[in-house]
């Protein structure tokens, strides 16, 4: 079976742990700050990506002069936008230069194309901030605490504080009547003759109301 | 539960036997604020005030700061927050319970107010920062960074309009009657479910019996919720109760959780 279909622009292959940059970066303090802690393979001809990390994810770096210079960075940020499973990340140089227009480059690129934008305000920041995306891309995901599913908690004491909303029952009343009506669903169809026996006349109907009347 | 929430005369639902109400052409866009947010925020919610059209109720979203639609909340936090390694578990706890309540999350990153006489101090760009940002990418949570409270004002504003575009804005009212109030009380006792719904719930449901004994599509359609979320409320609503899975025995049930 062929594995690699005949493609345009990629998928490019990312080892595990490497990152994959555009050849016009070799050389550069970026990438010399990330070597010794990722391995950086130059590839030429990836335009529009500076980095890939993974086959499925990228970077766009957008340097303090690219965003001074007018919106022509626009294009390219749509090209990868546009690329069907391309995950495009956008690593923009905030410097007090630059700063005044990134307010609106945020807008295009988080509000208007949805994708991920993350400042930086130096080159070195800017290499540790790519090292510890590569690192992210390669931990399990149950590392990643905003991934990791929670346990499904007891329903019961839910249920009881649920109950108690019902005005009328406290404490003592709650767990009587989830005792005779279990599910909060029975509980709300019983009637006031079945209601009345666990809690008395009154608070019956105040409970068949409660369920009962239109808001 | 006060404010907002509490009953008034203002709005009277009764009579509405209509399970849903139908979204009105060019309503306002409607945007729920944090009370705690007046302390911390004041300038923001001026500026949502200030921008014309923008429906602002301030109202207790049990440490939601923002909810800007049927299924989506911002969280704000301050960049030395974020930077200071100290606080990363307590915002990972914080994001985990909105988490379990919204589908989308976004976070605006504000930077801090700068004192007078104190420009020297610049806030270094720490690893666990950035370890953050790169679990936050991960999950899919959004960020958006802010220069100020104005600016996170008018981020907040594109946000709403937004999701308003997408058709999932709020559209019920966050005034209820006094049997409203009784029932938005009880949905806000249902485990996961945040502010925004249990309005939903509340104005979209004719009673609380018919709410029981709906479908699960019923209450993904009415409670404008994910199929996942509708059938976790739909499970609870049928759960049986059993006195012995009570963790501390049948007396020692606890009031309230406040999370």
């Amino acid at each position: 079976m062929e594995k690699n279909p005949p493609d345009r622009t990629g998928p490019v292959h990312v080892p595990f742990g490497h990152i994959v940059a555009n050849e016009k970066w070799r050389g550069s303090p970026l990438t010399q700050g990330m070597q010794g802690k990722i391995k950086v393979i130059f590839e030429a001809g990836l335009t529009p990506v500076d980095f890939y990390l993974s086959s499925r994810s990228c970077i766009l770096y957008i340097t303090e002069a690219d965003l001074v210079a007018g919106n022509s960075y626009r294009k390219r940020l749509v090209v990868v936008r546009n690329s069907g499973n391309l995950k495009g990340i956008v690593v923009v140089e905030k410097t007090q230069m630059s700063e005044q227009y990134f307010p609106a480059m945020q807008k295009f690129t988080v509000l208007n194309l949805g994708m991920v934008l993350l400042p930086v305000a130096s080159h070195m920041e800017a290499s540790s901030l790519i090292v510890q995306l590569v690192q992210e891309q390669t931990k399990e995901p149950s590392k990643n605490p905003f991934l990791r599913k929670k346990p499904a908690l007891i329903s019961e004491p839910s249920l009881l504080r649920t109950v108690q909303q019902i005005p009328g029952i406290g404490k003592i009343k709650a767990p009587l009547l989830l005792q005779t009506f279990p599910s909060i669903q029975q509980l709300s169809n019983a009637s006031i003759q079945e209601l009345e026996p666990v809690v008395g006349q009154a608070v019956a109907q105040q409970i068949h109301a409660f369920f009962t009347q239109s808001r | 539960f006060s404010g907002a929430y509490g009953p008034s005369s203002r709005l009277s639902l009764a009579g509405t036997h209509a399970p849903s109400r139908l979204p009105q052409e060019g309503q306002r866009t409607c945007i729920l604020v944090d009370s705690r947010e007046i302390a911390s925020g004041s300038e923001v919610i001026s500026f949502l005030r200030a921008t014309h059209g923008f429906q602002v109720e301030v109202c207790p979203l049990n440490g939601c700061d923002y909810i800007v639609s049927n299924r989506m909340v911002v969280e704000r936090r301050s960049q030395s927050e974020m930077l200071n390694s100290i606080h990363k578990n307590k915002f990972i706890d914080q994001i985990q319970y909105l988490q379990s309540m919204f589908e989308r999350i976004c976070v605006i990153v504000e930077k801090d107010r700068e004192k007078t006489g104190d420009t020297s101090r610049m806030l270094k760009r720490t690893k666990s920062y950035d370890n953050l940002l790169t679990s936050l990418v991960a999950a899919g949570i959004r960020i958006l960074f802010s220069s100020c409270q104005e600016e996170t004002a008018d981020l907040l504003k594109e946000l709403s309009l937004v999701e308003q575009r997408k058709n999932v804005g709020i559209r019920v009212p966050t005034v209820v009657t006094n049997t409203g109030y009784e029932a938005l009380k009880f949905y806000l006792s249902i485990p996961n479910v945040s502010c925004v719904t249990a309005l939903n719930l509340c104005h979209r449901f004719p009673s609380v019996k018919k709410m029981t004994n709906s479908s699960p599509q019923e209450i993904s359609m009415y409670a404008q919720v994910t199929p996942q979320k509708a059938e976790e409320i739909y499970r609870y609503m049928h759960y049986v109760f059993d006195m012995q899975m009570l963790p501390n025995g049948p007396n020692q049930s606890r009031e309230k959780s406040d999370a």
